[in-house]
């Protein structure tokens, strides 16, 4: 029996053989122990900006001032929005589910450059912490929003140029990701296993990394344009210098906008292993899948006006933006309609995993087609910059993202462990979360959709209902939450042992030789001349003998 | 590239088919394409980053179209013409560098590496000169004729044109200083017996990144010396 | 690699230098020699050749698929940013209210400049 890669002394070291368990963690360059350390820092701080959210709900929960004044309010909620995006839902699947499982997935050792992973989680632990440094130093955080737009940006005197410092460094950091996942994907995919014998989940982290790629550099140096401005006044950005505040909302949705497609890819990708392995049944339309993950990641790169309709942009390019908007709802819809071809006929396990996928379909299409209305520059007019965004946002990004990231939590737990969790309590879990989700934000589709302008701190009283029952669906969610994750971090060390594939699942990262897995993953590279998800009968078709790692079926 | 040719302690693992072929397994370790592919990835950031600060030179080009002519006509050709020779032969020393160190010449190629540092410094040198006259001239970021809204204020386009030659200049002129210690960490891995022409991913990658530094400067020295040339002063 | 690969290659490389210096005394006289009132154009038409040679040849780009197909898609983005965002500027319609202008924002004696 080999030992469990969490095991002391388990891992190679970026620099040296250290003996302390601590700088063996610190040091490590084993893929799957950076993508746990990812998982514990950025769940700290979705936990914090969480807090941050239901301040703003406490206050907004009857008109006028309750417990924050207008200016801190404004800092609230950029504190909460650089949080989530930055610090959490952009390295979220990628930095977590795409270190820990894509190599076991593809059968290789590592990523193509580990001591560069290593490099990149301390780049980002170092962005999050100049990001946390401006909470108490000067004039205090930034109250932009987590957007920056200018000019107002370049005028106000709190601590912008931290912040944006900050999102340059993690925009670093996410650019080494994915360089380090695209090399990975090409250069060590085991034997026979061409591109379309991967897994879906790899072809969403593969998307992702063209995003993370090629589109952060673009919102990296408008930040560093931004700095520059608000240092040395030279006009940039600044219309009273004869700048164009709509060139900074150009370049800043240019990344801003594929972003999105960067944080719901890899999400899809989960929510395609979860349904062919709860459904028993080979994924219908395996291709269709893998190549619209790679049309949306193209598409998304092409739709960042659809922001600017209320900015002053010239009318073509409105026009052109909406029309190809409308485009990303294409491979999207193929995606839901594969996933629910899979499951018709099929035997469907309702475990949680199965559970969370199956919500994100309700919650993900909701947030979905409203984001279709508000393509149309019309509605958009109308609806632009009001709770009807905001809760679009949250139901594609929370309802869709960070459910789905729960979700795969929830599959491939017993794989990063060797334990399970408790599915009674853990199901129960999923209820409260659901519930409360959208007791949580469909009111606020209602309210932006009758005048509530978003990040207001004060509102006229015929808007106090909806802030109320949102105010209660926030206590029923962040229980939900709290009960989830003592539900799983009980079950590291209590819960009941188990062996390497819980699920009778098929992709790779379920055929290792013990759960947790060894430090250099499959006992041998197996050579792969199967799909990834072949069912017969319910029953998975390749077998494999786990010390040769040979088909024995 | 092969991995017996550094044969240092890993040995590629065999994967077996059901038929009993044989494949050989590609690792993370010694993969010379692998690294090729990354840095050629790494550069294709660089270009996305120079494209969005072309795309914003362009646009306020577009906006202030005569203060940029006016503002770029200032510009000595001269010593921005020297500069792109230099650079130019620079880039050829680094490539016949790495030629020399593929032919098993590591000797060559380190006087090709020291050549191509030199030309480096000499290059920052004239850009220093540059900077230092245009300073004593007043134009420089944060001196009074690149503030809107004093006496002594250029015209808007032409604080944005010259705004924008000091930071596209200097984010150059960083990369070049980058490249040198690149260049110095290089030499000290080559001394070090680490870099041979058997294992050379390191200055190969090296030798590229010199050429894309070269290639923006291909583009920046136009955009900035060349557009405003003929009109005048 | 053998000799005569080596001597190839190194005779290449100065052919190649030979063309981009050329090309450079090009970018250097035109605006005093031809076509005075295109230089934008010419110069970065000439711009776009030598990084042709220099990508393909000092680069080594020539012969790369993959990593060919992946500066490609990066070029095509840059292009198609520059397209739309050009687009845009150009067909700006509230040019004649708009506050980017200098008439608006007296910046000193200098405001002479303004097109239309």
């Amino acid at each position: 029996m080999s030992k469990s890669y969490l095991e002391a002394g388990e891992t190679h070291c970026a620099i040296g053989h250290p003996k302390s368990v601590f700088w063996q963690w610190m040091l490590t360059i084993d893929h799957k122990r950076i993508g746990l350390m990812y998982a514990a820092v950025i769940f700290t701080f979705f936990f914090v900006a969480v807090f941050v959210a239901l301040t703003m709900r406490i206050e907004l929960f009857a008109p006028g001032a309750q417990i924050l004044d207008g200016d801190t309010f404004n800092q609230a909620f950029t504190l909460h929005g650089v949080i989530m995006i930055f610090l959490f839902i952009i390295p979220g699947v990628p930095a977590v589910f795409g270190n820990i499982v894509m190599p076991l997935m593809i059968g290789a050792k590592d990523v193509s450059f580990p001591r560069l992973n290593w490099f990149t989680f301390w780049l980002y632990i170092f962005g999050a912490l100049i990001a946390l440094s401006s909470l108490w130093t000067g004039e205090g955080f930034a109250d932009t929003g987590w957007t920056f737009y200018a000019p107002y940006s370049l005028n106000t005197n709190t601590n912008v140029i931290t912040t944006l410092v900050a999102a340059f460094v993690l925009g670093m950091a996410s650019i080494l990701t994915g360089l380090n996942f695209l090399v990975t994907i090409h250069r060590l995919r085991a034997p026979g296993m061409d591109f379309f014998k991967m897994p879906l989940f790899v072809w969403g982290i593969y998307a992702t990394a063209w995003i993370q790629l090629l589109a952060t550099p673009v919102v990296g140096i408008t930040l560093v344009l931004a700095i520059l401005e608000k240092v040395f006044g030279i006009g940039i950005f600044d219309p009273s210098k004869g700048g164009d505040p709509v060139l900074f909302e150009h370049l800043f949705w240019i990344y801003s906008h594929p972003a999105v497609y960067l944080m719901i890819l890899p999400a899809f990708g989960i929510m395609s292993e979860i349904i062919p392995t709860f459904s028993r049944r080979e994924v219908f339309g395996y291709r269709t899948i893998a190549l619209s993950s790679a049309s949306i990641a193209g598409i998304g790169y092409l739709v960042w006006g659809h922001h600017l309709f209320t900015s002053g942009m010239s009318d073509l390019a409105k026009t052109i933006f909406s029309f190809l908007t409308f485009f990303v709802a294409i491979p999207t819809g193929i995606k839901f309609y594969d996933w629910v071809a899979t499951m018709y006929k099929g035997q469907i396990h309702m475990t949680t995993p199965m559970l969370w996928a199956l919500g994100t379909m309700v919650t993900f299409v909701i947030g979905g087609l409203t984001g279709v209305t508000i393509a149309m520059i019309g509605a958009d007019i109308h609806l632009q910059d009001t709770y009807y965004t905001v809760a679009h946002f949250h139901y594609a990004m929370l309802g869709g993202v960070v459910f789905l990231l729960f979700a795969g939590l929830h599959y491939w737990f017993p794989l990063m462990f060797g334990r399970m969790y408790n599915e009674k309590h853990a199901k129960r879990a999923f209820w409260f979360n659901f519930i409360g989700f959208n007791m949580l934000w469909f009111p606020m589709f209602i309210a932006g959709y009758l005048g509530m302008p978003r990040r207001y701190f004060d509102y006229l009283p015929e808007f106090q209902i909806y802030h109320q029952i949102s105010f209660f669906g926030a206590l029923v969610f962040i229980t939900g939450l709290i009960y989830m994750f003592t539900v799983l971090i009980s079950a590291i060390k209590k819960g009941e042992k188990v062996g390497p594939n819980h699920w009778n699942a098929t992709t790779l990262e379920w055929h290792l030789p013990s759960a947790p897995p060894p430090l250099e993953n499959h006992s041998k590279v197996p050579y792969v001349d199967f799909r990834p998800y072949e069912y017969h009968h319910g029953d998975p078709v390749v077998k494999f003998n786990y010390e040769t790692m040979q088909r024995i079926d | 590239m092969s991995h017996e040719e550094h044969g240092h302690e890993y040995v590629p693992e065999i994967a077996t088919a059901r038929d009993g072929k044989q494949y050989e397994v590609q690792g993370w370790q010694g993969d010379f394409y692998g690294g090729k592919l990354g840095f050629w990835l790494f550069m294709l950031t660089e270009v996305m980053m120079f494209g969005a600060m072309f795309l914003t030179l362009t646009y306020y080009f577009s906006l202030h179209h005569d203060d940029f002519i006016e503002a770029s006509s200032e510009f000595s050709v001269l010593l921005g013409g020297t500069n792109t020779v230099v650079l130019l032969i620079s880039a050829l020393t680094m490539g016949l560098g790495l030629l020399k160190m593929r032919a098993g010449d590591v000797k060559g190629a380190k006087l090709m590496i020291y050549a191509t540092m030199i030309l480096a410094l000499v290059f920052l040198a004239i850009k220093g000169v540059e900077w230092t006259e245009d300073y004593h001239d007043g134009v420089f970021l944060g001196l009074p004729a690149l503030q809107a809204g004093n006496p002594d204020s250029r015209p808007l386009g032409e604080i944005l044109f010259f705004g924008m030659y000091f930071t596209m200049t200097g984010l150059h002129g960083f990369h070049i200083i980058l490249g040198i210690g690149l260049m110095l960490w290089l030499l000290k891995r080559i001394n070090a017996g680490k870099v041979t022409p058997e294992h050379h991913i390191l200055h190969f990658n090296i030798a590229l990144y010199w050429d894309l530094v070269h290639l923006i400067w291909v583009f920046v020295f136009p955009y900035f010396y060349m557009i405003g040339a003929g009109h005048g002063h | 690699m053998d000799i005569n690969t080596y001597k190839a290659q190194k005779s290449g490389y100065y052919k190649i230098l030979g063309g981009l210096l050329l090309l450079t005394a090009v970018t250097l006289i035109q605006p005093y020699m031809f076509l005075e009132n295109a230089t934008f154009g010419i110069q970065l038409m000439i711009g776009a050749v030598k990084a042709w040679l220099i990508v393909m040849y000092y680069m080594h780009l020539k012969g790369e698929t993959l990593i060919g197909w992946t500066v490609g898609f990066a070029l095509a983005l840059v292009i198609f940013f520059f397209a739309v965002v050009m687009t845009d500027v150009h067909h700006f319609q509230f040019k004649d209210i708009s506050y980017i202008s200098e008439q608006h924002v007296s910046a000193g004696e200098h405001t002479q400049h303004h097109e239309e």
